[in-house]
């Protein structure tokens, strides 16, 4: 398979192969329930949204609980599946599982490749500062030097968004605490929760620090399925409206990040279309 | 990629900040050189051993160590004061300046040396039996040949810095490489920056060894011409 024509060619003909026999078959959503078990896939090792407990050797978080709602509220039994960061796509279109829930945040690119159900988590990029720093909002940190992790997303958005400031690349996260806690950058930015451990770390230290409220970035997050499986995708809808109704993803949500964790965070997130919440805060961006 | 004034930009400080960071670099390198040259010729046991502790500390530590220990770990053994005053400028570039200023003065300080072990000490008796005195002989036979041994290696060593002013990415100084990084991280057109990137540190390089050939060509290492 190192020949590069060889791997298209295979390629090419799976895709022939894969698009005959959906043609041929019912929809997926049927398959699934003559089966009665739906196969859901999560990231394997990301804390907290699916990573294995170092006691029970289980996979636990988030997104593995959200498999196990959905599951449920489908009538269904799980078939859970451990997935690396990045077979979470391809997994999903070569229909070997049929859902993933891996925090896949809605980006156009991606979402010409699967189909994005309503959004059942919400993730930040947020900007950490020392807490005397009197830096209170992202325009406070014109001039500033503020720290990323260099081909991080973060770095990313933060040349987008943080024009005024001066952004800085370390080669890892950790480095830019050290830069803020020796004063050499005056704030870091990265994911919420990576920002969060370091905000309880800085209070242990007694060298406290604070998160600004501002994101610089939404991530909207919705489960992923094969494109055009327009049943399966409903009853996902259907089963992740009627967990919010109930308070249930409410509950998830607190487990694993709220106050049952130790981020201590608030559910502020509706249940809504990915791409329109996407869409909405390009159009939001652009105004300013 | 070339016509979007904004990349153009980035590539343009990238470029300014190598070529400074280097020439800088080496200005300070070779004073030190020959300041630990000096120093060396005290004929005092404990110098010698200093100068050449010096030496093997930068030419065993890998350059990154070296740049991480003067951004990291020099400032924090300072007093607070005067360490906020430190981190007020542009502390990326000065301490990056500093570690491969400190490395290249080690290699250059080797490569001067090597240039006056070339000379015979017959020479210098020779020179003596004319009756010039020590630092006459030091001055008039000695010196003038070895700096021309040491021309060769010493450009050597230059192209090697300028390719190593890269390592100051990373402490985040905006040096060419730094720069392609982030074109790359914004754009994603992997490709295309490096092959830009690769031409212009080519193209520097060459530059630098055609300078040195003229000043070998102008400065023979023997006398034959």
């Amino acid at each position: 398979m190192h020949n590069p024509f060889g791997k298209s060619l295979g390629l090419a003909a799976a895709a022939l192969l894969a698009a005959w026999c959906g043609h041929a078959a019912a929809s997926q959503l049927d398959d699934i329930k003559a089966r009665g078990t739906i196969v859901c896939g999560t990231q394997n090792a990301s804390t907290p949204y699916g990573y294995q407990d170092p006691q029970t050797r289980q996979y636990v978080g988030y997104d593995v609980d959200m498999c196990q709602a959905i599951a449920k509220q489908m009538g269904l039994k799980l078939e859970h599946k451990p997935l690396s960061t990045e077979a979470r796509i391809p997994e999903v279109k070569m229909g070997r599982v049929d859902m993933v829930a891996g925090s896949v945040a809605w980006l156009p690119k991606r979402a010409e490749q699967v189909d994005f159900s309503d959004q059942y988590l919400q993730g930040y990029i947020k900007v950490l500062v020392k807490e005397d720093s009197g830096i209170k909002t992202l325009a406070d940190l014109k001039g500033k030097k503020v720290c990323a992790s260099s081909g991080s997303s973060s770095a990313a958005v933060a040349q987008k968004v943080l024009k005024d400031a001066q952004v800085l690349t370390f080669q890892t996260i950790s480095q830019c605490y050290v830069g803020l806690q020796t004063g050499k950058v005056a704030a870091m930015t990265a994911g919420e929760l990576v920002l969060r451990r370091f905000l309880n770390d800085s209070k242990k230290e007694g060298k406290p620090t604070a998160l600004l409220d501002e994101p610089t970035y939404t991530e909207h997050i919705g489960i992923i399925v094969k494109p055009g499986e327009k049943a399966l995708l409903e009853a996902i809808d259907k089963a992740i409206a009627s967990l919010d109704a109930s308070g249930e993803l409410t509950r998830i949500f607190d487990k694993w990040m709220g106050d049952g964790s130790i981020y201590k965070m608030k559910r502020d997130f509706k249940v809504e279309s990915v791409a329109a919440a996407a869409q909405a805060d390009e159009a939001a961006a652009a105004a300013k | 990629m070339l016509s979007d004034p904004e990349i153009m930009d980035m590539l343009g400080t990238g470029i300014a900040t190598t070529v400074v960071l280097f020439a800088a670099a080496m200005a300070c390198g070779f004073c030190i050189a020959l300041a630990l040259t000096a120093v060396n010729l005290i004929p005092w046991r404990p110098v010698r051993s200093l100068v050449a502790l010096y030496v093997e500390y930068h030419r065993n530590v890998p350059t990154v160590v070296q740049i991480m220990v003067w951004y990291f770990g020099m400032p924090e053994i300072l007093p607070q004061a005067l360490r906020a005053w430190i981190n007020q400028g542009n502390t990326e570039f000065s301490f990056a300046l500093i570690a491969l200023s400190l490395n290249v003065s080690a290699y250059y300080y080797e490569d001067i040396r090597s240039g006056i072990r070339a000379i015979a000490g017959t020479q210098i008796e020779a020179a003596r039996s004319v009756g010039l005195g020590a630092m006459q002989a030091l001055r008039y036979v000695v010196l003038p040949q070895a700096v021309r041994y040491a021309v060769p290696p010493i450009i050597n060593r230059s192209i090697i810095l300028f390719k190593d002013t890269s390592l100051a990415m990373v402490i985040g100084v905006t040096e060419l490489t730094y720069q392609a990084k982030r074109i790359e991280n914004a754009t994603f057109q992997t490709f295309q920056i490096f092959t830009i990137t690769t031409v212009i540190y080519l193209c520097v390089s060459l530059l630098i060894s055609a300078l040195g050939a003229q000043i070998a060509r102008r400065y023979p290492a023997s006398f034959k011409s």
